[in-house]
């Protein structure tokens, strides 16, 4: 139920590794921007089990919500398949005859694990526009972070991250009083330079037999 | 053929989104890789069967290849990883909002892909312009060197979208030239 003056907002997780997460830090500081006297923050985190629906009581408050900020890492480019599930399950609730805030603003904070954001997250932001323009939802700005964990670990430290902060203060700052037109994504870029993030992730690929034989500690080429 | 001893492939299809048009893709598929010598495994996953990735890394930094959740998927992905360079897959999955379905995408992120040919073909009676390019390009990302988080890997993604049993045809008659 919406309080008068009150803003209902629904954080939801889309990691699976629970307060370890980048997901999770990030949703955190969204939240702290929003302060319990101005909104109705209601929490919402995906689900690893497999053959379950998402229940009534985690569909509900995306319903009611005047806003939906998703927070969530890049799968393969993507969304990880524990947020398509949730998605997939509150369109069919939709479907189904539930009613649900048409209108409501959604933004998206995606992190991911290399550095260029910019250059990785873009069709993950897209299937969160079409669905938005399914449900009829409206669609606002995302947040865009390279090497997350990076970032997660940084955000914190003063007059570093600048970007993040100015983005999670726009996220609050929007939900009260946003225009109709989306706005511009913000992109973040973790502190530690791509060449040594590449080293490390190329090391991990190596080790996890994710290379072919023979293509061993490729040089990168583009990006 | 698109190497000298890739000779196994796995049909990997969504069961609880499985539609008559996804059906006819799956048959004509079927006949057309075995036309072309492929020892073809069908793998029919429901939500019970495939969980999602968890994000642990065990798979990456512990033991590699083999991931910690066992399911029907989990038993895939190992199969999968004895055969990793000698196999292709072709994943046929329903178009959400522009993107793979959850099921199809937990085998995806648990890495139940090959590393020689990847087939994706979307379907869904409904899918608006927006909604097909972005499967296309989302499968595109992942394609040789436009993907630019994994420049070694040099994998071959194909990405198709169906609305009916004509474009299955079409899509067979072009994955042909390919196989």
């Amino acid at each position: 139920v919406t309080e008068p003056g009150r803003k209902v907002v629904c954080l939801v997780n889309g990691s699976l590794r629970g307060r370890k997460s980048s997901s999770s830090g990030f949703l955190w500081d969204v939240s702290r921007r929003l302060p319990d006297s101005d909104f109705r923050k209601t929490f919402v985190t995906v689900k690893g089990t497999a053959a379950d629906s998402y229940p009534l009581d985690m569909l509900r408050p995306m319903a009611e919500a005047d806003a939906i900020v998703f927070v969530f890492p890049l799968y393969a480019y993507g969304l990880p398949g524990a947020l398509m599930r949730l998605l997939e399950d509150f369109d069919r609730y939709v479907r189904s005859g539930n009613p649900h805030k048409t209108g409501a603003s959604v933004y998206a904070v995606v992190n991911c694990a290399f550095p260029r954001a910019d250059l990785t997250t873009g069709e993950a932001i897209r299937v969160v526009r079409n669905f938005c323009r399914r449900l009829s939802l409206r669609w606002r700005f995302a947040v865009r972070i390279g090497t997350g964990p990076v970032v997660a670990l940084t955000r914190r430290v003063p007059f570093l991250d600048l970007t993040l902060k100015r983005a999670f203060r726009d996220i609050a700052v929007d939900i009260s009083d946003g225009g109709d037109e989306p706005k511009a994504d913000y992109i973040v870029r973790p502190i530690i330079p791509e060449s040594i993030i590449r080293r490390i992730k190329e090391y991990y690929e190596n080790k996890g037999n994710m290379v072919p034989r023979g293509r061993r500690s490729p040089k990168a080429r583009s990006g | 053929m698109t190497g000298q001893n890739v000779n196994r492939a796995f049909l990997v299809c969504d069961h609880d989104g499985a539609t008559a048009v996804s059906d006819d893709l799956k048959v004509r598929l079927g006949v057309l890789l075995g036309l072309r010598g492929y020892a073809t495994e069908v793998v029919e996953l429901g939500r019970s069967d495939a969980a999602p990735c968890r994000g642990c890394l065990l798979c990456l930094t512990k033991h590699p290849g083999e991931c910690v959740t066992k399911d029907v998927l989990g038993d895939l992905v190992r199969r999968m990883n004895a055969v990793r360079d000698d196999s292709i897959t072709v994943f046929i999955t329903p178009v959400v909002f522009g993107h793979p379905s959850s099921i199809i995408k937990n085998a995806i992120d648990r890495g139940a892909g090959s590393r020689t040919l990847q087939v994706f073909v979307g379907y869904g009676e409904d899918i608006d312009e927006e909604e097909e390019s972005t499967f296309i390009d989302l499968i595109a990302r992942h394609r040789g060197s436009a993907d630019i988080v994994h420049p070694g890997m040099e994998k071959e993604f194909l990405g198709y979208v169906t609305r009916s049993e004509h474009d299955n045809a079409s899509i067979c008659d072009a994955l042909k030239e390919r196989l």
